[in-house]
């Protein structure tokens, strides 16, 4: 709903929010090494990567599994549990810090917690070192980052979403400012950390830059994707519609006319617009039907999609909040009813969620469509992401000695679902964050400040698979885990995919994609509201690609043809 | 009368200057004495020096210091390499600037929204302070000027959100005649057209009040007997109102007048940017949002910084000129000459 402005078009920032993150199960086998990533060792530097290359960079996955999961990874999908185990597993035996004292900065959504809380001092005790991690406002994050980069005020460990990443012409920031990885986990060498270990390969490929290892993952999950369509399954039934079949556009929107009702106060539809390439197929990438490289701003789908909005909008479908792009309420509105279909990210659906939409609305029940097509005819796709965009970074000043202490540390970090350190890091200390349930642990208001599942810090800087958990919302994670199994099918890895391209600079104003990403200042919306034409739309491409675009487009045609040479060798 | 009006307080203090400058003349013989002369004055003044000296720390470090980072609108700038290492580009960003159709189309957009903005809001406190003023009741005026004075003190975010929450579509007024059957009410929140009046009214709504502060204070200097004179004399309401009140505002009117040109090109950039969205860029994209939008989103560093310099360089040209027509008609304007 709520798109954090100047992020990529398709990453909501929801999307890493699922519930908990945990043990991965050994089903969720990750087919992506095809893809390559990383850097080349050949005569450009475009971020391509040969798979034995990539192979020998990337740490070698090592699944462990401490709880069965009620339902297990399909397709890449995120296992999910029921009920929280009833024994916990120490993964880590010994104390993994020695007394270092490192500092930390990660993105917050929300209170900023204050510095050394409780939850902070038992997990620092946990460590036996002091990790100081200061949350910074996500809204602005994006824009602190050129600074503390710039001005080489980078603390020893930091956060940067690789969507972030391109202003900062990430390259060139890893090879000057930050520590190389490589040396102590390529290969079978993340084996002394064995939660690290069990970080899925795809995971630690997002943090290559330049075929080197310098990012720790976190959140990562198999089947990841920007946005899905949801709706309010209890407002639906109450209209007499109960379960939707929605199998195309037309679909959709004859759903939307039936369902809406402004002098009810109540709106079909949110800006959807951001969910749009799933059925109307365009990913950041694509080839045309001739075979020859284009961006998603130049497919038809994309044109078909402002259409459909602007269409929408026209026919006073969408919330009049949503239409004049404010977005702050989103989520109090599609809890109060005055929407009911909106976009978000997967994390959207959780026991928080529903916690806070029953608070408002006692029947409260989300649920979301399955994947479908513009047409109704085919078989639905979705353009995969990465499997994770949050990665974090190490300070290059740091000793060998403290890369150590600090890997140390992020094995305790990245402890699975079920264990002891996991349950510490997300749910804090009993009694004071937290109080045991039959339905497993509650936050108290003190967790709810500070703990690891409400307030995401440690977890930013290193963490687990996603795993599936809503403690007192079963019903929860057996709807989204279903939804999960079903469409994962559908999701399909699109070029460039896990690919970290390290653009040159002289083509990194084209690659910030300025007349398109900004959220509420893009051509796109303006096509949508009707301010602007489609001839418009493509007289803004055409600027675009006469101010470096095409010469961007030429540069990843090279990058393409390297891919295939050294997938082929 | 006109001249009656003009603050009475700075005469002895030109008078002072004035004798200074025969001291100078007097004593203008020597290199020696000319040093001594100096010191002399020095310390004579140190208490006055030394109270400027915040001021000047503070300009010198948030106002003067960062200019050093222009030279970027030259260079193409890399974050890594600095503005020492950064390779030149001398105009090219200025060139792409004034080729690009968008920077010009928000060059006018500030124009057109600052000069709707300058039209109907400058009169306002002006008004609202005579009215103020004109209150017997002091208790009565207090209350007044509380409530009017308040709203400065929001931020435009807050301000925007109560106008979304009473005139947006989804809002108090249009959910009022949707449920008297009003089918399709008017979004003032999202109609370009009514935009400039919409921008003018936050602005009256959240400043008016504030503004008339300096106002006031102008007019609380006007000698009492000079419309007690004046009534004597036989002239109304309205003729004291000509012929003393408003002479006496002149002066502080036409220093406004000038800085609030200098404001022009930079004006409403936090008003605009929350804006931009429900009536898009092509009515509320200004060259700030316009600089924001290329410079720190994109990170295209050296561009904005161009943006931003002809933004500099020509608010400095408004305010010089504004300053120089007040001089031509006989006002103090920023200094007197």
């Amino acid at each position: 709903m709520k798109v954090v402005a100047d992020m990529s078009p398709r990453m909501s920032r929801r999307g890493f929010l699922t519930a908990t993150a945990g043990a991965a199960s050994a089903a969720a086998a990750q087919p992506l090494l095809a893809a390559c990533g990383g850097g080349g060792g050949a005569p450009a530097k475009t971020g391509a990567a040969s798979t034995s290359l990539l192979q020998r960079i990337l740490p070698h996955y090592q699944p462990s599994s401490l709880v069965k999961p009620d339902y297990p990874s399909v397709n890449g999908s995120s296992p999910a549990y029921l009920t929280y185990p009833s024994r916990l597993v120490k993964t880590v035996s010994e104390v993994p810090g020695s007394g270092g004292s490192y500092t930390g900065i990660t993105p917050l959504w929300g209170t900023i917690p204050s510095a050394n809380n409780p939850f902070d001092q038992a997990v620092n005790k946990a460590l036996g070192a002091t990790v100081s991690v200061s949350p910074a406002n996500g809204n602005n994050y994006a824009t602190i980052l050129p600074q503390l980069f710039s001005g080489n005020k980078l603390p020893d460990w930091i956060q940067v979403p690789t969507f972030w990443a391109p202003p900062l012409n990430f390259g060139e920031a890893a090879a000057t400012r930050l520590a190389d990885l490589t040396p102590y986990l390529a290969g079978d060498k993340v084996k002394q950390y064995p939660n690290l270990a069990a970080i899925f390969a795809s995971g630690w490929q997002a943090g290559i830059w330049d075929d080197k290892l310098y990012g720790f993952p976190s959140y990562t999950a198999g089947f990841n994707f920007g946005y899905q369509l949801y709706y309010r399954a209890d407002l639906l039934d109450k209209l007499g519609i109960g379960t939707p079949s929605v199998k195309s556009m037309n679909d959709l929107f004859d759903l939307a006319k039936e369902v809406n009702d402004p002098a009810a106060k109540r709106w079909a539809l949110g800006d959807i617009f951001g969910y749009l390439y799933q059925p109307f197929d365009y990913p950041n990438w694509m080839l045309d039907d001739k075979g020859h490289l284009i961006t998603q701003y130049e497919s038809p789908g994309i044109i078909e999609a402002m259409n459909w909005m602007a269409k929408a909008i026209k026919a006073g479908l969408v919330h009049p909040d949503q239409v004049a792009g404010n977005y702050g309420n989103g989520v109090t509105e599609f809890y109060s009813g005055q929407m009911v279909i909106v976009s978000d990210g997967s994390g959207a659906w959780n026991a928080a969620d529903a916690q806070k939409g029953q608070a408002a609305n006692k029947g409260y029940k989300r649920a979301s469509f399955d994947f479908f097509t513009d047409s109704g005819s085919g078989t639905p796709r979705m353009s995969l992401e990465a499997a994770t965009a949050w990665t974090s970074y190490l300070n290059k000043r740091l000793s060998p000695s403290q890369i150590q202490e600090i890997l140390r540390i992020g094995n305790y970090l990245a402890a699975p679902f079920g264990s002891v350190e996991y349950h510490l890091l997300n749910y804090g200390v009993a009694g004071v964050d937290y109080t045991m349930t039959a339905a497993g642990p509650q936050l108290t208001a003190t967790g709810t400040k500070y703990a690891g599942s409400a307030v995401s810090t440690y977890n930013f800087l290193v963490s687990p698979n996603n795993t599936v958990y809503n403690a007192g919302y079963p019903e929860v994670t057996k709807a989204s885990a279903a939804w999960g199994q079903r469409n994962a099918k559908y999701g399909y890895q699109p070029l460039f995919y896990e690919l970290n391209v390290t653009v040159p600079n002289s083509l990194s104003n084209a690659n910030a994609f300025t007349p398109f990403v900004q959220a509420g200042n893009n051509i796109m919306y303006e096509v949508a509201r009707g301010r602007a034409t489609i001839a418009d739309y493509q007289s803004t491409v055409a600027n675009w690609k006469r101010n470096g675009g095409n010469k961007l487009k030429t540069f990843y045609e090279g990058v393409l043809a390297q891919q295939k040479k050294l997938g082929s060798a | 009368m006109t001249d009656a009006a003009a603050p009475t307080a700075s005469r002895p203090r030109a008078n002072v200057v004035g004798s200074d400058s025969v001291i100078i003349a007097a004593a203008d013989a020597t290199a020696g004495s000319r040093r001594r002369r100096w010191w002399t004055r020095l310390r004579r003044d140190r208490t006055l020096l030394i109270m400027t000296l915040p001021a000047l720390v503070l300009l010198a470090v948030f106002g003067y210091a960062p200019m050093l980072g222009l030279v970027m609108a030259f260079q193409d700038y890399d974050l890594y390499d600095g503005f020492l290492h950064s390779p030149w580009v001398g105009l090219a960003n200025f060139q792409q600037l004034f080729t690009d159709p968008e920077f010009w189309h928000s060059f006018w957009n500030t124009l057109a929204l600052f000069s709707v903005q300058l039209a109907l809001f400058f009169p306002v406190p002006i008004a609202l302070a005579i009215l103020l003023d004109s209150l017997l009741s002091r208790r009565l005026r207090g209350v007044i000027q509380a409530v009017v004075t308040l709203p400065h003190f929001f931020s435009f975010v807050l301000v925007v959100t109560i106008f979304n929450e009473v005139f947006g579509g989804a809002g108090l007024l249009d959910t009022f005649l949707r449920s008297h059957g009003v089918t399709s009410p008017f979004d003032f929140m999202t109609d370009p057209g009514t935009f400039k009046f919409l921008v003018t009214s936050q602005l009256i709504w959240k400043e008016g009040g504030w503004s008339t502060i300096v106002y006031l204070a102008a007019l609380s200097a006007i000698s009492p007997a000079l419309y007690e004179a004046a009534a004597v004399d036989g002239a109304g309401y309205w003729r004291r109102l000509r012929h003393i009140t408003l002479p006496g505002l002149q002066g502080i009117t036409v220093l406004l007048l000038i800085l609030n040109l200098g404001y022009s090109l930079t004006f409403g950039f936090e008003q605009m940017l929350i804006q931009l969205p429900a009536v898009g860029p092509g009515t509320a994209q200004v060259i700030t949002t316009f600089s924001y939008k290329n410079g720190i989103v994109a990170g295209n560093y050296s561009y904005g910084a161009a943006a931003g310099l002809f933004l500099g360089i020509t608010s400095v040209i408004l305010i010089l000129g504004a300053n120089k027509v007040a001089h031509l008609f006989g006002e103090d304007g920023l200094y007197r000459k």
